[in-house]
Parts: C-alpha cells; sequence; structure tokens
C-alpha cells in the first residue's frame, strides 16, 4: 500500500466491490461482484475467473487475451418460473457495447463452473430463460457484473498527463 | 505550445525535487542487501557519467520489431527536454518524468575500444559432444549490425547464440571459460541438475570470474531436453547483449519424440535501443528495475528476422528458450498446427495441441509444427498491451520471423505420427511417485512483493491511482519512462517467507537431500506495482500442482514458473540434488534488485 491510495478514486470503487463480493464467499483478486437487478432483489453471488487448462502457466488465445474459465458462486435466486415462463438461468459473457452475447452456461443457486471468456473486458450477465440449452438471450437479467479489465481506467485528462500538480 | 513548454518546465523542477524528497509508505531502508554478483561491480570500466548521454538530445524515430515506426514522445517537439527512451506509438511520456535520469552512472560495454577492432559476430555453431569431451567458451566483445546500426556488445565464442552444445543424456563435459569481456562473469546452466560447484552461481557456488580470469566447469546432464547457459552476473547486461546459448541432451531412446523432418533450435530475446545506440545500462545496478528492460526490438538467434525454408508437409521441431531479460512470449505459426510436446526438464504425461506458445522469461518449449501447404508463414508474438494512458487494452503483433514452404513434398511424410498425440508413461510413472506429497500442506509459503524509496513523484501519483486493475501478466512495458527511472536504489523486490517473515538473501531453508517440499507462491496484487514472476529454481526440479486452487492435469518437470499476478500456485521440489540453491526471479532486474533466496538441500 502507498500513501493516499485510499484516498484513490479507483481504489474506492473497488472497495465497494470487494465488500458485495465479501457477502457470498472468499474474495480474490479476480472476482467478479454481482449485482441483482429488481426482480429478483435478493440474489447475489460472485463470479471468479481462473485460467483455463493450458500446459503453459496461462492459458491465452493465438492473438493474446486471456482465457478464463468463470467459476460462480450465486445465492438468493429464485425459482426461474417466479419470474414468468422460464426453466432456468443462463450465464453469457457479453461484449461492453452489448453487442455480443456469448453464451457461458447453466447456473444456479451455489457454485457452477462455466466457461470460458476470452474477451479483455467484458460483462457477466445471467438471464432467466425457458431452457437450459437457449443460445440467444431472452429473459430477463437477474446478476450481472463486470470483469476486473473493465476497471481499466483512462487518463487521458489526468492531470498527470497534463502538467498539472 | 509556449504555455505548455512552461508547465512542462515547471513540471520538472517541481518533479526534480520530488524525486529527492518523495517517500514512499512501502519504503525500505537505503542499505538494502545486494544480491550476489550486485555487489559494486569491480573491474567495471564502461562510461561513468552520471546521466546518459543523450538524456537531452532529440528523440529520433525508432523502428519496433515489426518495422513500424516507433514515435519519439509526442507533444515533446517543443524543445523540452526529452529522454532517450523510446515510448510506444501514441503514448506520451509523463510530463513530470521530463528531463530526469536513472540515479547512478551508466554502462555500455567495450568502453575505449575502437568498434572497428571488434570482429563482427559469427554464425552460431553446433558443439556435438558426448561424455568426456571438452569445450573451450569464451565471452568476448563482438560486433553486431542490427537494423542497419552497429553495436559492440557480448558473443561465446564470438557467436550469438552462443555455441549450440548437443550431447547425449548422462554424459559429462568440461567446459573450460574464459571471461574476456569487461564485466565479471560467470556460465550458469540453467535447468541442468549438475554438481553444485558448478552452478556457476557468485557467491553461491564460486566467485565471479573476473574480466580476464577462467574457471572450469563440469556439466552432467541427467535428464533429456532443451537447456540454456547464461551468465550469472549482472543478467540485466550480459544476457541481453547476447551472453547466451542453447543446450540439447539427447534420450537414447530413438523414439523419444516422434519422427521430424528437421530441428530448430530458436532463442527469444529482445533488445532496448533508439535510433543511435543501445539504451546505457545501470552501471552500479539495474534500472528498469520496476517491470524489466523490455527492448523495443525483438529478435530470434540475436537477428531481428529468422528464416526458414520447408517442405510442404514437413513436421519442424523447435526449441524454444525465452532469453530475454523481461517479455513473455506468446509464439505462433502463421496458422500452422503446433503440439507441444515438451517444456523444461522432461516431455509432458500428455501432448497437445496449442494455438500458441507462451514462454515467460527462461522457460523451454519444444513444439512440433506441421506446415501443411506451400506458402509463407510468419511467426509472430502476439499479445495484448494495455494502454494505461487510454485505460484500453491494444493488440501487439510482431513479426519474428518467416517459413518458406516450398511447393516440394516431405522427403519423409510424418503426418500421421504428427496428428497423433502421444501419452508418456514413463513421465507418469515418475510423477507417480510424488502423487502423495501432493496433497500435504504446504512445508514453506513466500510471498511475492515490492517495496521502493525516492522515486519520482510523478511514478508514485501515477502507480497510487492505476490500481483499480492490475494484469496478471503484462506482456509489454506500457510505460518505459517510468520504467527506466526505476533502479536498483529505489525498488527491492521480495521474496517473503510468510512463516519467519524473512526476505530474500536472508531467508536461509534447508532440506535434507531426497525429501519433496511443498512450496506455495502467492504473488501479492496489492503492491506497489504487482508484476507476474518466473520463479525459477536452479538444480533441482519441481511440478507445478496447482493454480488458485485448480489441479494439474498434465505434468510436465519444471525448473521455471511463471506466478501471474494475483495468482496461488503450488509447487512440488523434488530435493534430490545436494548443494546450495538459488531460487530468484528470472527478470534479470527483478534479481538484481534483490529477488532471491537460497534453498540449502544437505546431503544425506
Amino acid at each position: 500500500m502507498i500513501a493516499g491510495a485510499a484516498a484513490a478514486p479507483g481504489r474506492m470503487r473497488l472497495s465497494v466491490a470487494l465488500l458485495a463480493v465479501s457477502l457470498v464467499g472468499p474474495t480474490g483478486p479476480f472476482d467478479i461482484p454481482l449485482f441483482a437487478t429488481p426482480p429478483v432483489p435478493a440474489a447475489h453471488g460472485v463470479a471468479r475467473l481462473v485460467y483455463a487448462s493450458s500446459p503453459f502457466g496461462i492459458a491465452v488465445t493465438a492473438d493474446g487475451r486471456a482465457r478464463y474459465d468463470i467459476q460462480v458462486t450465486a445465492a438468493g435466486l429464485p425459482a426461474p418460473s417466479t419470474l414468468g415462463a422460464f426453466t432456468t438461468y443462463v450465464a453469457w459473457e457479453v461484449t461492453p457495447d452489448l453487442d455480443k452475447w456469448i453464451r457461458l452456461g447453466p447456473i444456479t443457486n451455489g457454485t457452477t463452473t462455466v466457461g470460458s471468456a476470452e474477451a479483455n473486458k467484458f460483462l457477466f450477465v445471467v438471464t432467466a430463460e425457458p431452457g437450459a440449452s437457449q443460445s440467444v438471450h431472452t429473459g430477463p437479467t437477474v446478476l450481472h457484473g463486470t470483469s476486473p479489465s473493465g476497471w481499466l481506467q483512462s487518463f487521458l485528462t489526468h492531470p498527470l498527463f497534463r502538467g498539472v500538480y | 505550445m509556449r504555455t505548455r513548454s512552461a508547465l512542462l518546465f515547471v513540471a520538472t523542477i517541481l518533479c526534480a525535487g520530488a524525486h529527492v524528497v518523495a517517500a514512499q509508505k512501502t519504503a525500505a531502508p537505503p542499505t538494502k542487501q545486494l544480491p550476489p554478483g550486485m555487489q559494486g561491480m569491480p573491474g567495471m570500466n564502461g562510461d561513468t557519467t552520471k546521466a546518459h548521454a543523450n538524456a537531452t538530445a532529440p528523440s529520433k524515430a525508432v523502428t519496433t520489431a515489426s518495422g513500424a515506426p516507433m514515435s519519439g514522445m509526442a507533444g515533446m517537439q517543443s524543445g523540452a527536454m526529452v529522454m532517450p527512451i523510446p515510448m510506444p506509438p501514441g503514448m506520451p511520456m509523463m510530463p513530470g518524468l521530463v528531463g530526469l535520469t536513472p540515479v547512478g552512472s551508466t554502462f555500455l560495454p567495450g568502453a575505449g575500444v575502437d568498434p572497428s577492432r571488434v570482429p563482427m559476430v559469427k554464425p552460431t555453431t553446433v558443439a556435438r559432444l558426448k561424455n568426456g569431451d571438452t569445450l573451450d567458451l569464451t565471452a568476448k566483445l563482438v560486433r553486431r549490425t542490427i537494423r542497419g546500426r552497429s553495436f559492440v556488445m557480448y558473443g561465446f565464442n564470438g557467436e550469438v547464440p552462443g555455441p549450440l552444445i548437443r550431447v547425449p543424456q548422462n554424459a559429462t563435459i568440461t567446459v573450460r571459460f574464459h571471461n574476456q569481456i569487461d564485466l565479471p562473469s560467470s556460465v550458469h546452466w540453467h535447468g541442468v541438475r549438475l554438481d553444485n560447484r558448478f552452478d556457476g552461481v557468485p557467491e553461491i557456488t564460486q566467485a565471479a570470474v573476473p574480466a580476464g580470469g577462467s574457471f572450469v566447469y563440469r556439466v552432467h546432464f541427467p535428464d533429456a531436453g532443451v537447456y540454456w547457459y547464461h551468465p550469472h552476473v549482472r543478467e540485466d547486461i550480459e544476457q541481453p547483449l547476447g551472453l547466451f546459448g542453447n543446450m540439447i541432451v539427447d534420450s537414447p531412446d530413438r523414439n523419444y519424440y516422434s519422427p521430424v523432418n528437421q530441428e530448430q533450435a530458436l532463442m527469444l530475446g529482445d533488445l532496448l535501443a533508439n535510433a543511435d545506440s543501445l539504451i546505457p545500462f545501470g552501471k552500479e545496478g539495474p534500472d528498469f528495475a520496476l517491470m524489466g528492460r523490455v527492448g523495443n526490438v525483438l529478435l530470434v538467434n540475436g537477428e531481428p528476422h529468422y528464416s526458414l525454408s520447408a517442405h510442404t508437409g514437413d513436421v519442424v521441431r523447435f526449441y524454444l528458450t525465452n532469453v530475454a531479460s523481461s517479455r513473455t512470449y506468446n509464439v505462433s505459426f502463421g496458422g500452422a498446427a503446433i503440439k507441444v510436446v515438451a517444456s523444461d526438464q522432461s516431455r509432458f504425461e500428455r501432448e497437445a495441441w496449442v494455438p500458441s506458445v507462451v514462454l515467460a522469461p527462461a522457460e523451454r518449449y519444444i513444439v512440433d509444427v506441421r506446415f501443411e501447404h506451400p506458402g509463407r508463414y510468419v511467426l509472430v508474438n502476439s499479445v495484448q498491451a494495455i494502454n494505461h494512458y487510454k485505460g484500453e487494452f491494444e493488440p501487439e503483433v510482431d513479426t519474428l520471423g518467416t517459413v518458406t514452404v516450398g511447393a516440394t513434398k516431405s522427403a519423409s511424410d510424418f503426418g500421421q505420427q504428427f496428428a497423433t498425440l502421444r501419452s508418456n508413461a514413463e513421465v507418469s510413472h515418475d510423477v507417480d511417485r510424488y502423487r502423495p506429497y501432493f496433497d500435504k500442506p504446504p512445508d514453506k509459503k513466500l510471498t511475492l512483493t515490492v517495496e521502493t524509496s525516492a522515486l519520482p513523484l510523478a511514478t508514485v501519483q501515477f502507480m497510487s491511482i492505476d490500481t483499480a486493475y492490475f494484469a496478471p501478466v503484462e506482456w509489454v512495458d506500457g510505460m518505459p519512462d517510468m520504467n527506466w527511472l526505476s533502479t536498483a536504489k529505489q525498488v527491492r523486490w521480495v521474496l517473503r517467507d510468510d512463516v519467519t517473515g524473512k526476505e530474500n538473501m536472508d531467508i536461509d531453508w534447508h532440506a535434507r537431500q531426497g525429501s519433496v517440499i511443498k512450496l506455495r507462491i502467492f504473488n501479492d496484487p496489492k503492491s506497489f506495482h504487482p508484476m507476474q514472476h518466473p520463479i525459477h529454481l536452479h538444480g533441482q526440479r519441481m511440478l507445478v500442482l496447482s493454480r488458485d486452487g485448480v489441479p494439474t492435469s498434465n505434468f510436465v518437470w519444471k525448473d521455471t514458473a511463471i506466478i501471474p499476478v494475483g495468482s496461488t500456485v503450488d509447487l512440488l521440489i523434488d530435493a534430490s540434488n545436494p548443494g546450495a540453491w538459488l531460487l530468484h526471479c528470472h527478470i534479470a532486474e527483478h534479481m538484481g534488485s534483490g529477488m532471491m533466496a537460497v534453498l540449502h538441500v544437505d546431503p544425506r
């Protein structure tokens, strides 16, 4: 830790996020805190990124993007049917512009491993769906979070880069 | 522009003062322990100027490995002082760092020597040696031309890489090392489980070999595979300047690997240069201490462009070694199929298809690649750089070389063998002997962290705010200005024993020969500058048991393992080779900033 770090906006945001994670279980440096939407106010969870299996120390794509399996721990999710004509919850890797949804797999309360995410930055979204094999999201979002890489900040306008102190 | 210049000037003055007074909370005592081989360098006769000679010269265009121009400092045309460090395209240097230079004096090889009298580098030769043979290995000055620029550098026997030593498994050879460079040196036989006396570590197993001195090594090769040799004195200087070479140890089993049409040993490294010269090195200790020196010219076997000719259908075995000081590679072969066969000290339990090959510094991988169709295959290093300025990932692709595949078909078609993923029962049976230890509690625990003091204020401020996300692996140096200005006097990388609290060379681990040690390593993401560390253990072999609680499913014996930021990695050490063995980060500048400890394996 360094002097002044506690006042850094990024760190404050991270602290809030990690506090949310702690409600579910142990925190890790690559945990995604999951936040509930209004239809499921009691739901909460965390998605932990762990490197996918690889002969190397880390798993990456040919162009160098990290490949993660995601361990999802969720609690407080009601039966999907309480939200409508739904039978299951499905996890998705979603590009930050919401343009591309990649199905990761069904999840339940408790811990489930789904995988694998390969985007540099992504949103992790859980929706209620009519079937476990759903390839296109149709139902309401119940949990969502942002990959830690999404916390990367732009310093374009920071005084450090403008020579102002 | 005038206003901007004025601001830059004021910032420079402010930060020059801050350079002295800034005190981080984690500041290490100024009397930090210097690691072996890093104490003041008697015999160094390089440039002793206080600041880099071209620190005030305007930055000129520098060519990246991919051939793209590497910009000078954006916005620096105002005439303000600029640094000689090439910045990534589009990345401005931080105004608060303008005009600063690293603490201490600088070094470049061959000071006072007429470059025209330094012999040109020679192509690498293959030294096929049998048990009992002797090799003379001389570190000397060589002249190399890289991208049209001539540099005085180092080479073993005048070659870069040094001679490729090829020996049968279980051979013992004698190497008469002669040091004819302008620094003390030694030779470490990386990954080889040899007699401790010949491990090449000054102040642990031998005295550094002074300029003009000699040392005789006897090297025994118990394990088949690919290894490499390099100095263990000021690796941050001697290694990037050319002192490295491969060793291939051949199994007596002709079917040890699948058949291939040809073999290639590729040593992947990099070099940091501006338009006119090499970027000088810190004389008293490493500069670039935060991230290690990340070159802007990528080299294969010392050259910026590697080329190979092959026939259609050829299977080529590549022995890959990362000899860079800091860079982690992600290498692929233009879409050709890649099968990973072996790593540091053994074959894998099971061969596997991979999209690319990830190599941390000092790691080796043996891969078979099939070039199925005629054409040009481009060997590339593809990574995702982080632009800290924009807060974005940016793909970065560097061309390392090309494989030209002619229309003529292979003389021998090994397509069938290539298509088969072999299981190596011998490896599994060997590993089986250690499975009873897999679930035991850790015998030792290490935390990896860093302490800093008196870094430039702008660096401290940036690090303070850039904490929301840390990459598990930093592939490139996104902030070379900050990195350059950090030296081993200000940065202390730390291996901390979680039980005793001892750090680095104060750690005094002992184990009985034949014992099996479970070592848990945690790379603390909350340190001032978290970064991945390739941890290397001399003279033994180890298994990576798990990463972040996920068990390894396909074992291979390793001597170097990458520990990503935030990760917890369990290693199982086969402590079978008696002696005092170094455990350290293989980022040369991290080791040179303290990140090393000793494991004593006491004889039975």
